[in-house]
Formats: structure tokens, sequence, C-alpha cells
């Protein structure tokens, strides 16, 4: 029974993000990647992972989906006619109109390549003999004193805390990109109509103070339960696009300086914890009887940027291009 | 055979999909779809593989969270980019009009 | 005492926040400082592995295959300070430059320091994993700071880059989710002695996605598509750091597999393929670096050349005996370190004659040595390097380089080299003979601010210089 679910989640994985990459209308392409996102999240459940179902449907699903639509809009005008100006295609496939020929190969070479390798990939994947290191063993043996009892916290904050460290980065990083690209201009008028925007209005205005609790929940069973600081913030995030739709949050380009402390808490905290615990042993090495706080007050501080950031992105975006 | 083994090997043949995608399809907002169809299938394996016994693996859990981070930060980069790259082509159109 | 190793990584970090706190386009003054400190550190870093040879820090206390580990050795420790050497200059240098053409200062600060801590972290990272993380966050900010003027060409450029580095990471963290499930951890030291010419497909699979990503990242030819336009379109000292070195983190990357955890499974074929690679960059490069009109482009595609020469050291240094394998290694690692330095120095020469005379073309640099002869002249040394003539660092590159070929008996690639040095000399007299013109009619010189001049003059002195300290370069390099 279950393995027939399994089969049936996989087809229909590989038949949204097929259809997402071939389907000549882009609004349905997109459309077929969050559906693609929202699948993921249930194969992530069925392999025994909410931290990442939960993410996958807020971020991967959710956030990403949003953001593929705002720009849809905008770019959708200009798909027909410009096509060969947003190309930015490896320049070594041939360029012109006129010979489609070597494109014709090309292309062909490219799709039988993909098919070796997906076809190598699988056999080397069914021949795989038993890994020799176990980590999940020293994950359990080490659970004590890692300051938490959620396993995947434990390795997002204490065990690997360093990658997470670099990924917080990352993440700020792009909003950087963002905003030096994004033109800044003055916040254009709401999408929407002032009648129209009645109904979304109210909704946002209970649904905002309703995310707020929601992310506060997930950042505090964190600790013990699926949930942290990633997901924590992609619901924040969530709240503010929701007020950004409604009119009431307007987008823009250029943060003030007190939303610039914002963005940077969340890694000047975690700096500043990694620095700090350094006179004690090496980097990111927490006292084991201050673990459980240390990683709850960088969570703390990662939720409030990170739901910043994400947010950001999207009223950058959406800001900055709304004339 | 595991659930783990089975969604490792749908990821194998997300990622080539994704390649394939982000190799031939000529749009950018495309070329997003298939990176993240190719991010997709790689976390597929990390997991899946990982737990082809059966027991979950917590490290490549957490590996995958970070690996949604940073696809959601090149996303919104790539975006940003894209949006940018029609603005040009809109203005320049208007000034040759 | 302080450890200098954590700070090589927290210390940029630290300062690119405070400067995106700070504000758009503030945080130069805050940056140098930073700068400045890193090049003690790394200095220091240096002289500790000299003295007491590789070691490896676990971060967080747990040790691999738990935690993260972090390594340095001589390798890292020289890829470290060329870091350090080349942004502190180029910071100088990009105060000044933004203070006369403020177009993409607003977020330079914060992008550098980002850039510069993943780029530490990477040449300090034995995770492959985190190493994935670092990979990321540098391809990220060399695309942001690329982007950075806004105009339409650097904005195709940039996303070109960024989707060219997507596939190039995605291939690789493909790579690494396949290295976990035959193993069962990421750590370079717990999987270096599980890996053996037996392994399974799934392992060499997964080498060659993760050397192909790389290879991509490090626009080695044919994939070099997405290097020109970008480096040569990028404000001068964004297009300085990206071809110095970015390019170079990846290579580093490559080098580190291919010679110690993928080291049981190379074959001479894979190496002779990537050294025929490393060959028709170099003569590719040059001959489109010949054809430009544009200087940044011709510097542009000159990098694309001169990252052919790293490949070389793989059909050197893979089944070839010691004294060959050890020569093409030192050579292949100072080739890296010149190129860097003379690369630095020629893209802020660029910058400089393009800031004086407001364009870029090659056939109007009439009168650049005698109104920019301090410029003309950085350019010039910076040449030599490329050339490959005495006492440059890059000379000394080729000639272990070619010692090494000799040695192995492999002619084929000394005949490549001084076709490469050749073509080097047509496209670096190119752009002389036309500065050494009289002024064209009608064409105004605006001065140009010292600071613009002497970094780029150091850097070129710098990689000039190289060729007479390499004995205690290599020293360090061969130092565990």
């Amino acid at each position: 029974m279950s393995l027939a679910f399994d089969l049936l989640l996989i087809a229909a994985l590989l038949w949204s993000a097929g259809r997402a990459l071939t389907t000549p209308d882009l609004f349905r392409a997109v459309v077929l990647f969050i559906v693609f996102g929202l699948l993921m999240a249930l194969a992530w459940a069925r392999l025994g992972a909410p931290d990442i179902a939960l993410a996958e449907a807020a971020i991967g699903a959710g956030l990403t989906g949003a953001l593929l639509l705002d720009a849809l809009g905008h770019l959708r005008s200009s798909i027909r006619q410009k096509s060969g100006l947003i190309a930015p295609s490896a320049a070594h496939r041939s360029e012109g109109t006129g010979n489609n020929t070597p494109t014709y190969f090309l292309n062909g070479l490219v799709i039988a390549l993909s098919t070796v390798l997906g076809l190598a990939l699988v056999w080397a994947l069914l021949e795989l003999p038993e890994p020799a290191v176990r980590l999940p063993e020293l994950v359990a043996a080490e659970m004590a004193a890692s300051g938490v009892a959620h396993p995947v916290t434990a390795v997002l904050l204490n065990f690997r805390g360093y990658d997470t460290l670099l990924e917080v980065a990352v993440l700020w990083l792009a909003l950087l990109g963002v905003l030096t690209v994004a033109r800044a201009r003055m916040p254009g008028p709401p999408r929407l109509t002032r009648s129209s925007l009645k109904v979304p209005r109210l909704l946002a205005r209970v649904l905002a103070p309703l995310t707020l609790l929601v992310a506060g929940y997930l950042l505090w069973a964190g600790a013990h339960q699926p949930g942290g600081a990633f997901q924590a913030g992609a619901v924040l995030a969530a709240a503010a696009v929701l007020l950004n739709l409604a009119g009431l949050l307007p987008g823009g380009a250029t943060p003030q300086w007190v939303l610039r402390v914002g963005l940077g808490f969340g890694l000047l905290v975690f700096l500043a914890v990694a620095a700090a615990v350094m006179g004690q042993g090496t980097l990111l090495q927490y006292p084991p009887a201050w673990a459980g706080a240390l990683i709850m007050l960088i969570e703390t501080g990662l939720t409030l940027s990170i739901g910043l950031t994400l947010a950001g992105l999207y009223l950058a975006l959406s800001g900055a291009t709304r004339k | 055979m595991s659930a783990g083994l089975l969604y490792a090997l749908a990821g194998a043949a997300l990622f080539a999909l994704g390649v394939a995608g982000l190799i031939l399809r000529a749009h950018p907002l495309r070329k997003i779809l298939a990176f993240n169809v190719m991010g997709s299938g790689a976390f597929l394996v990390l997991v899946g593989l990982g737990q082809r016994d059966g027991t979950a693996d917590p490290v490549p859990q957490a590996m995958v969270l970070t690996g949604i981070v940073v696809a959601i930060a090149a996303t919104a980069l790539a975006l940003a980019l894209a949006r940018r790259l029609l603005e040009h082509g809109n203005e320049r159109e208007e000034t040759d009009a | 005492m302080l450890d200098p190793l954590p700070w090589l990584i927290l210390l940029p970090l630290l300062w690119a926040t405070l400067a995106f706190v700070r504000g758009p386009g503030r945080g130069g003054r805050l940056a140098m400082a930073g700068l400045l400190l890193q090049l003690a550190l790394a200095g220091g870093l240096a002289g500790q592995v000299a003295g007491e040879g590789a070691r490896v820090y676990a971060v967080g206390g747990w040790g691999a295959p738990l935690g993260i580990d972090l390594a340095v050795d001589g390798l890292s420790a020289v890829m470290l300070l060329l870091a350090q050497a080349v942004a502190l200059p180029l910071a100088v240098y990009a105060r000044a430059y933004y203070a006369a053409h403020d177009d993409g200062a607003r977020y330079f600060w914060p992008l550098t320091g980002t850039l510069l801590a993943a780029m530490n972290a990477l040449f300090l990272a034995a995770d492959v994993f985190n190493l994935y993380v670092t990979l990321e966050l540098l391809g990220l900010a060399a695309v942001g700071l690329v982007a950075s003027s806004g105009g339409a060409g650097p904005v195709t450029a940039a996303l070109r880059y960024l989707l060219a580095t997507l596939l190039g990471s995605g291939a690789y963290l493909f790579g690494v989710a396949l290295l976990y499930g035959a193993y069962g951890s990421v750590s370079l030291t717990e999987l270096a002695p599980l890996l053996g010419a037996d392994a399974p497909l799934a392992v060499f699979l997964a080498a060659a996605l993760m050397l192909l990503g790389l290879m991509l990242k490090t626009a080695l030819f044919p994939f070099h598509f997405w290097l020109p336009p970008a480096h040569g379109g990028a404000p001068a000292p964004v297009s300085a750091l990206l071809s110095a070195l970015v390019v170079k983190a990846s290579f580093y990357l490559i080098l580190r597999l291919w010679l110690d955890l993928f080291a049981p499974l190379t074959s001479v074929a894979a190496a002779q393929f990537l050294g025929l690679l490393g060959a028709a960059a170099i003569l590719w490069g040059s001959l489109m670096a010949l054809a430009q009109t544009r200087l940044k482009m011709l510097v542009a595609y000159s990098t694309v050349a001169q990252i052919g020469y790293l490949f070389l050291l793989f059909p050197l240094a893979t089944h070839t005996g010691a004294l060959a394998a050890s020569g093409a290694l030192q050579g292949g690692v100072m080739q890296a370190l010149s190129h860097g330095l003379a690369k630095a120095a020629m893209f802020t020469a660029a910058g400089t004659v393009i800031l004086s005379l407001g364009r870029d073309d090659i056939a109007r640099l009439g009168g650049v040595s005698s109104r920019l002869p301090l410029t003309l002249f950085t350019f010039a040394l910076a040449g030599v390097t490329l050339l490959g003539l005495p006492p440059s660092g890059g000379f000394t590159a080729k000639w272990l380089l070619m010692s090494s070929a000799l040695h192995s008996g492999q002619w084929g690639w000394v005949a490549v080299m001084i076709l490469g040095g050749l073509l080097a000399t047509a496209y670096v007299f190119k752009v002389l003979r036309q500065a050494f013109l009289p002024v064209e009619a009608g064409t105004k010189f605006k001065p140009v601010p010292r600071m613009l001049e002497w970094p780029a003059f150091l850097l070129a002195l710098a990689s000039l210089l190289l060729g007479l300290r390499a004995g205690e370069v290599l020293s360090l390099l061969g130092a565990g």
C-alpha cells in the first residue's frame, strides 16, 4: 500500500517537474513548479523528515512560488518579442536562427547525455554497498551534550553549526545582491483597487498577528521537535508578503538603518557567540551547560533576520519594479 | 527496496532532468525552475540514500535545510537579475520607438 | 594566544556585516583595517605552518565525522596569503576608484568582505559539504559584484555567470550526495582512506560531477563562455578581484580533490584530457585576446589563457614519478600566485586608463605613455609576468612546468607553453604599441589620484619580485 503511494508520488514529482520545464506557457510552468514543491514537501514527510517538509512547503513552494509569480507578472508582457535578448543560454551553442541543424544536433546531444547521466546514476545507486561510517549513531550518542533534544536542530546549530553560520551569510548576501540590482523607486500604489482590498486587508490584519504566534511557536518548538529558526523566519516572511499584497506594507529597495540593523542582527549575534566562546575552546564550541541557552539566543536572532531577509527579497523585488 | 532508495532514484532522475533543462531552455525563468529541480534531485539523493536502510539520519536532513535556504537565495538573486535585464530591454525599445 | 585560523573567516564576515549596517557606500576604512589585520593573520598562520606543519581545527570541538573540521597545510597557507595580499591593495584602489566614479559602490564593501570570508573559508575547509556552502557564498558574492554597476551589459553577464556557477555547484552538490551515500561521511580526512581504485561506480560519477562542476566555475575551456563578459564588464576593482582570486579558488579545490581525495581514481587518460583542455584554453584565449578591440576584454581573455597553464600540471603530476610531479605542482601554484598578482595589476591599470580617458578602445590609447607613465609601466610589468620573462613569478612558474614536462618526457606541453608565451607577447605589445602613439587630437586625460596608480604598481612589482622569493614560497608549500 505505502509502496504504491510512494510510486504514485514519485510519478507525480517527475511529471510536474518535466511539465514545468517543457510546457510552452510560462504561467503554467510556474504553477506546475509550485505543485512540484508541494509534492516535494509530501515526499519529505514520507522520508521521515518533517523539518524539511515544513521548510519546503514554506520556502521551497511558498516563498519561491510568490517570487516567481511576482516576477512573471513583469516578465510576461515581454516574453514573446524578446526571447532572443533574454537568452543567456550557453554561448557555445549556436545563437543564429538561420542554422538550425547544429542547434538541433546539440540539443539532441544534451538530451542524450543527460539521459545517459540519469541512467548511470540510477545504476550506480542500485549497486551501492552499505556505508562505512554511521553518523546517526554518533549523533544519538552526543545528543545529551548538544543542548537541545531534537536531532536535526542539534546538527544544524551545534554539530554542524558552522555550515549554518555560512548559510545565514549566503541568505544575507542574496539580499545584498538583490538590493544592488533592484532600482530604488518610490513605492507605487498597491496593485489591487481600494474596494477589492477590503477583504484581503481584513484577512491580513487577522492573519498577521496569528503568523507571529505561529513563528514564535515554531522557534520555541525547534529545541525538541521539528521546527526552528528557518521555518519560523519563513512564516514571518509570509506575514510580510501578505501585508504587502493587502497594500499595508510598501515595498522598497533602500532599507533604512533600523532595518539594516535588523537584517544584520542574526549574523552579528551568531558571529558574536562564535567569537565569545572561543575564549574557552574553539570556534562555536559552546560550554555544555550554556549550549541550550546560546542556541536559543542564536535562533531568536536568526528568526528575526531570516524573516526580514526573506521578506526583503520579496519586497525589494516587488517594490523596486512596480511603476 | 526501501523508501529511501526509491526517492534517491527519483532524485537522480530529477537531477538529470534539471541539468538538461538548465542547459537547453533559453528563458531565464525556465532556467531558474530547472536549477531548482536539479537541486531538489540532489537533496532527495542526499537524504534518501543516507537512510536507505530505513533509519532516519538527521545529518543529511540538516544539510538539506541548509541547501533549501541556499537555493532560495540563489533563486531570488537570479530573478532580480532577470527582471533588471528585461527593464533594460524595455527602455531600449522605448528609446528606439 | 590568538589563533589566526578561525579569525581569517570571522573577521571579513564581521566587517562586511558592519559595513552593511553603516549604509550604502560606507565601510571602506573599516574594510582596510580588517584587511590589514587579515594579512597579518595569514602571515602568522603561514609562519605556524612553516614551523609546525599542517594541522586540523575541529569547529565546535566535535571533530570529524560528526562535526566540521578545518585544516591548513602549505598549499592553503600560500593561497590564503595570496588572497589577502591581493585584496589589500585592491581595497586601497577601490576607495579611490569609487570616489572618482561612484557607479556600483553601494554594496561593494559588504560584498567584498563576504567574498573574502568565503574564499578564506574555502581554503581552510576539510569537509565536502562545507565546501559546497563556501562555493555558493563565493559565487553569489562574485555575481553581486559583477552586477553592481547595473548596466545592461554587466547584468546580462551577471545572470549568465550566476546560471553557470549554479550549474557548477549543483553538479558538485550531487557529487557530495553520492559520496555521503557511499561512505556515510562528508569529511575529507574520513573519506580519503575509504576511497580506493575499487570504489563503486557512484564514487567515480561523484568525482566526475564534482570536477566538471568546478571546471565550469574555473572557466576552463570550453566552459569559459561566461568569463570574458563578466570580468570584462564589471567595474575595474571587481574585475581584478574576480580574475586574480575567484577563479583560483575553484581551481584550488580541483587541485585538492585531484591530489588528495580522488587520487586513487585518477588515470593518465583523464589527466591528459585536462591538459588538452588547458592547452586549448591557452591557444584560444590568447588568440581571442589578440582579436579584442576593448582593453578590458583583452585582459579578460588573457585570463582564459592563463587559466589554461594551471591545468597543464595535471598531466605532468599524475602517475609521472615524484620529481616531475612535485615540480608540476610547484609550477602550477607559482602560476596561480603570479597570475593573481599580475592580473590584479593589469585590470586596475586598465581601470585607471579608462577613468582618465573615459573610453577603452585599444586603438585610441595614444598618449597614455606620456600622460599616465606609471600606469603604463604597471601594465608592462604585469605583462612581463604573463609572458614569463625572468625574473618574474611567471618565469619561475613556466620554468618549473617546462622542466617537469622534460622530466616526464612530455614535449608537447613545452611547445604549447612556448606558443602561449609568443601569443601573450603579441597581445601585450598590441596595447603597449598603441599607448606609445602621440595623443589624439581632442583627447582629454582627466588627472587621476595617486591612490589609483600606486596600488596597481605595487601589485605588478610583487608579481615581478615573486620570482626572486620563489624559494620561500615553495618551502612553505612543501611544509605539510
